[in-house]
């Protein structure tokens, strides 16, 4: 049944498409998880509506009450919608280098963005929504980063309709953030599956974004649990958008570029897997389509040129 | 035995300003001596306990080390060691 209640009824049950094309052979499969299916169009949907329902189950969001939280983008647009639609505030803290269409989106949604240095990336907006939280007593920060809902949502969602749709899954790639896709799913694979292998693909930006004043300034999302991975790749900005391109050239697909990343490791792990003469089928996730990427220039021009536009700004 | 190894702006004191150095060695932690033994003061920065340092993250031609026997994961000619501070990126 195709029929909900509301938008946000709509979270979920995205499909898994096959990649004919682009998958080595008949017994190393690609398969590709639209989360850009989603009410805002992007897999934080799942973390940020879960967050949402746990602090409204435990007491700590009430009605009226304003929520904050770092964001650069997709968790912030998806607590966008759902703070219109129940009523909340929201105030964003968000990087000054991320995309235009981003700040629009959250503006148009009426939230509040308050800007962090664009040196140091994430780091500087997690700093400083932890120190408005400690200013403004009454704002509820989520918290993406520590906020084990964030986990939940891809232990309970995520992961067994991956296992439901693909019962031969051998391996599942993810991008590493918050680390809640990857931490959510592998814990679901490890109880339900656990051969499966949960590899992270991590986006390696600009040197700016690494623009660290101390090293002791470094950041690991408190969520993060590496037992659960079994690999985890660093995948630059110029082969992030060499696989976007091929996604959509290929298979049709016009996703995100931190898919590309993603796509870039679930290739590495298929020609591992052609390499050692074992069959696979490895599902990897499509974060978010590529329309709030357009005006970085991501899709235009050579790849060289698009490359050199993104260095310093946070793609993924 | 030559790797080239490339080294983030926050440790880059230790190089002369430079963004990567080549060395050489059989696993990272004999490949961070060898930088050591040329522009000391690195190897601090870099290995705590004999454990990589819980903000540095290496990479041996893009993957994660510590997925592969941390300091003692082995690297071969040619490779590409990249060195970069954890940090919390981009579009959460």
């Amino acid at each position: 049944m195709a029929r909900y209640e509301s938008l946000i009824d709509t979270l979920g049950g995205t499909p898994l498409v096959g990649l004919p094309r682009l998958s080595p052979s008949d017994d190393v499969r690609l398969w590709a998880k639209l989360e850009d299916r989603n009410p805002t169009g992007s897999i934080k949907d799942r973390p940020a509506l879960k967050m949402i329902e746990e602090a409204e189950k435990d007491g700590s969001l009430r009605p009226g009450a304003t929520i904050l939280e770092p964001t650069s983008g997709n968790t912030g647009i998806s607590l966008a919608m759902a703070a219109k639609l129940k009523g909340y505030g929201l105030v964003c803290v968000m990087p000054e280098n991320t995309s235009a269409e981003r700040k629009q989106l959250l503006q148009a949604y009426g939230a509040r963005i308050i800007f962090s240095e664009a040196a140091g990336g994430s780091n500087e907006a997690v700093r400083k929504a932890k120190e408005l939280a400690k200013l403004n007593s009454d704002w509820v920060m989520l918290y993406q980063y520590g906020n084990p809902a964030n986990i939940a949502a891809h232990y309970e969602g995520t992961g067994p309709e991956l296992l439901a749709d693909l019962p031969t899954i051998t391996h599942f790639v993810g991008g590493l953030g918050t680390t809640g896709t990857l931490v959510g799913v592998g814990r679901y694979m490890q109880e339900a599956k656990p051969e499966v292998q949960i590899v992270a693909a991590e986006p390696r930006y600009g040197e700016l974004v690494y623009g660290l004043r101390n090293l002791d300034d470094g950041f690991v999302p408190e969520l993060y649990d590496p037992d659960v991975l079994s690999g985890r790749y660093s995948v630059g900005a110029y082969d992030a958008l060499r696989r976007t391109r091929q996604l959509l050239e290929q298979e049709g697909i016009f996703a995100g570029i931190s898919t590309g990343a993603v796509l870039h490791a679930a290739l590495g792990m298929a020609e591992k897997a052609i390499a050692r003469g074992q069959s696979a089928d490895i599902a990897f996730v499509v974060a978010d389509a590529g329309w709030k990427y357009l005006s970085t220039g991501a899709y235009a021009g050579s790849l060289d040129e698009a490359a050199e536009r993104l260095d310093g700004q946070l793609w993924a | 035995m030559a790797v080239t190894v490339s080294i983030p702006t926050i440790l880059r004191t230790h190089t002369d300003g430079e963004k990567s150095v080549e060395a050489s060695g059989k696993t990272v932690a004999q490949v961070i001596d060898d930088i050591e033994s040329r522009h000391g003061g690195l190897k601090d920065r870099l290995v705590k306990d004999e454990k990589l340092h819980r903000f540095v993250n290496v990479y041996v031609n893009d993957e994660d080390v510590r997925f592969v026997g941390g300091l003692e994961a082995e690297v071969t000619d040619g490779d590409t060691v990249t060195i970069l501070p954890a940090v919390a990126g981009g579009m959460r």
